[in-house]
């Protein structure tokens, strides 16, 4: 595994340092002098393409109109893809989720346009071999609202802490902080419902309150769990979620973001047993689970070496409170003698991360992430995690990542050693860069 | 008597009042992409506005982060000048979709789109690729270095403005014209530098020196990126050296925020020398308004070559 680790790195690395380092011509002058005429004409080649097919033209673009008609004149939507391929070569077999050692973890189709002057559609589709077609997001966004109000209906991730917000592919690690997947889920926390958001700056920085009033509370279990009624049949048994963000230029290089998020909503508890409420029966009770979350980004770029040089800074903690709607009913439970031992449901859990990413080059980048989080049963303790990357970007459209991380799952429980390559790539038109 | 002087306090009255009344009238809020329109915009615009841009004169303006402070600059803003062309697709629809202001919106009567009324070169044509590097289809963005779209960029703010503040139409057109006037003396005075420059071979690290190159009839025998956007590669400037040896080329024209140890490294295989020229106003010190920047270019290149 570690010689497939080794080869798969250099491959891609060789292409990055090929076209990186300088080296001397002279070494390789001969062979060098042979090539290069043609490889000189490469760049130009394009431009005086460009020149001689301009020349039929030349009317039009001296009287300066020559932006002519409409750069997508059928209104064709934009569409792009992306897909997110992992490598693990863990020495102790692979830790993804479909136990693959090389596997196309995703294929995210995206398509977004203006549906009319005043809403904007985009439709974000995962395709995967573990859950089909799945619909990630697919939300109207009403852009002209008064009073700096803006508002999504459909679904959408959920706008609690920073990470959450960002796709799988594009974030700066192979996988979500582990708080993340252990409390929302591998693929991060999406809700289907409505959001708004309304920005503001009564003391001179920017300010941006998100809420959102949603289904349920994470994705529904499986149809083996069952409840007396459904979870939502209240207002109540929603998911409602609210997230301030404050932002500010400490100077032109630095900037801080500073943001709180709450959120609340109830979940499945499962009873163990089957039990008989009035006239139906359930094997799982809703219980109210919430989270608080408070998370900060430093960032420092200088803008004049903005395409060499880059730090970022990020901190989440997120502490989670669960109600134990089981423990009321334990003497039904463990009827007749309630001595039998129920797990811990009312535990509140804590946990978070720091990460921290250097640009080593304009095109690579060195990261690297503590994890911690509580694990549910008491007794096992906290898991921990640390991991580093090297991200190689050969051009804003493609990356390749080493990654290692040591996880230590517990007390009492296996360390793993986890070693991740992960190659992403996009095609469809320029989407903006993410803040 | 005391009817001059009641008129006369009449008259200073009215005066008064329409001069309060001016300076009560909330100036138009123009926010622009790069310093160059920030520039031209505050040229044409005068007392009547209040300019400001978003990305520095000392920064690439293919990439601009988007900040969330520049969405409260945009929140308020009554018209949000681009340069176009995709130059801004990095960064500009966030911050336009953040902003929440309909104004600035396409379609709003504050978006305006720079591109359009200006002489654009290197447009594609026939099929169009990232293979080709970061190809910008709609032609090449950097075209506010050429003083004839200078010109053009002062006319459609003149008009723009006017739409938006008719009262102050008059004030725009006399600035834009002055603009121009300034702008075409200081053409007059070039004449001898630009004679000198035709011709001359250089080198230049991306295609945004090809409008200046246009104007000047300098000839841009090669680049040192292989595609646009897209880092120098050991072979690409190995070619290069040849063809920089085999056609005398002596200045490798270049930006301020590109790695000039590269540039460096080809100037010290070749008789050239590398000149960093400010892109933008404000780039480097000195070169605070549009006018200075074009001058100050030409002047390096002439004293250069
Ligand atoms: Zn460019």
């Amino acid at each position: 595994m570690r010689t497939i680790a080794v080869l798969w790195a250099s491959i891609t690395m060789a292409s990055a340092l090929h076209a990186q380092v300088p080296t001397t011509p002279s070494d390789s002058a001969a062979r060098a002098k042979a090539k290069a005429d043609s490889i000189a004409a490469d760049s130009i080649a394009l431009i005086r393409e460009l020149e001689q097919m301009q020349r039929g033209n030349a009317a039009d673009t001296t009287r300066g109109t020559q932006v002519a008609g409409p750069s997508n004149p059928r209104l064709i939507p934009d569409i792009s893809a992306i897909g997110d391929l992992v490598a693990d070569l863990s020495p102790d077999g692979s830790t993804q989720e479909s136990g693959n050692r090389f596997d196309i973890r995703e294929v995210e189709v995206a398509i977004g346009a203006a549906v009319d002057p005043y809403f904007r559609a985009d439709f974000i589709l995962g395709l995967s071999d573990l859950e089909g077609i799945a619909i990630e997001e697919a939300y109207l966004t009403a852009l002209s609202l008064p009073a700096a109000l803006q508002a999504r209906i459909g679904r959408f991730h959920m706008p609690f802490g920073k990470q959450n917000t960002t796709h799988r592919a594009e974030l700066q690690t192979v996988e979500y902080p582990h708080v993340i997947q252990r409390f929302f889920s591998p693929e991060g926390l999406k809700g289907s419902g409505f959001w708004v958001s309304k920005i503001f700056a009564p003391f001179g920085f920017y300010q941006e309150l998100q809420a959102t009033a949603v289904n349920r509370l994470g994705d529904a279990p499986d149809d083996s769990v069952t409840l007396a009624e459904p979870l939502n049949k209240r207002l109540s048994g929603l998911g409602y979620s609210a997230r301030l963000r404050n932002y500010w230029d400490l100077s032109e290089a630095a900037n801080l973001e500073l943001s709180f998020s709450a959120m609340t909503g109830k979940v499945e508890q499962p009873l163990g047993i089957e039990l008989s409420f009035g006239s139906v029966t359930a094997n799982a009770v809703p219980a109210r689970q919430s989270d608080l979350g408070i998370d900060f980004t430093y960032r420092w770029k200088p803008l004049e070496r903005a395409l060499y040089k880059s730090f970022i800074l990020q901190g989440e903690v997120i502490h989670q409170l669960n109600a134990d709607a089981v423990a009321p009913l334990a003497p039904l439970i463990c009827a007749p003698a309630p001595t039998c031992p129920l797990p811990d449901f009312g535990r509140s859990l804590t946990g978070g991360y720091v990460f921290a990413r250097y640009q080593l080059t304009r095109r690579s980048f060195f990261g690297t992430r503590f994890d911690f989080v509580q694990n549910p049963a008491a007794s096992e303790g906290s898991t921990k995690a640390g991991s580093t990357y090297l991200q190689f970007f050969p051009s804003e459209f493609s990356k390749f990542v080493v990654s290692y991380e040591l996880l230590k799952p517990g007390t009492g429980l296996k360390s793993v050693n986890r070693i991740l390559l992960q190659t992403t790539f996009a095609v469809g038109p320029h989407r903006p860069h993410p803040f | 008597m005391n009817i001059r002087i009641i008129f006369c306090a009449g008259v200073m009255a009215l005066t008064l009042g329409a001069s309060s009344q001016a300076l009560a009238q909330p100036k138009l809020r123009i926010v622009t992409s790069t310093t160059d329109l920030d520039n031209i915009a505050q040229a044409v615009g005068g007392d009547r506005v209040s300019a400001i841009h978003i990305s520095e004169g000392y920064q690439d303006p293919h990439f601009v982060e988007a900040k969330p402070s520049f969405i409260l600059k945009l929140r308020n803003a009554d018209v949000f000048a681009f340069v176009g062309l995709d130059l801004e697709i990095g960064w500009m629809s966030l911050l336009i979709d953040g902003a929440r202001n309909p104004k600035i919106r396409q379609g709003g009567s504050g978006y305006l789109d720079v591109s359009r009324v200006v002489r654009v070169i290197d447009v594609a044509r026939g099929n169009v690729d990232r293979s080709q590097g970061d190809v910008h289809p709609q032609g090449n963005p950097h075209y506010w270095l050429d003083p004839e779209n200078g010109r053009r960029i002062a006319r459609l703010f003149r008009d723009k403005f006017s739409e938006l503040d008719p009262a102050g139409a008059s004030t725009y057109a006399a600035n834009a014209r002055a603009f121009e006037a300034r702008l075409n003396a200081a053409e007059n005075q070039w004449k001898p530098q630009l004679a000198k420059l035709k011709g001359k071979p250089v080198v230049a690290w991306h295609t945004s020196w090809r409008y200046l190159a246009q104007y000047t009839g300098i000839n841009i025998v090669g680049f040192m990126e292989p595609k646009p956007g897209v880092p120098p590669s050991p072979s690409h400037l190995a070619g290069l050296i040849q063809t920089m040896r085999r056609t005398g080329v002596k200045v490798i024209v270049m930006e301020p925020f590109y790695d000039r140890k590269t540039a460096d490294f080809v100037a010290a295989r070749t008789s050239a020398k590398v000149l960093i020229l400010p892109p933008s106003v404000g780039a480097i010190k000195g070169v605070t308004d549009y006018i200075s920047l074009m001058q100050y270019d030409i002047r390096q290149l002439a004293d250069a070559l």
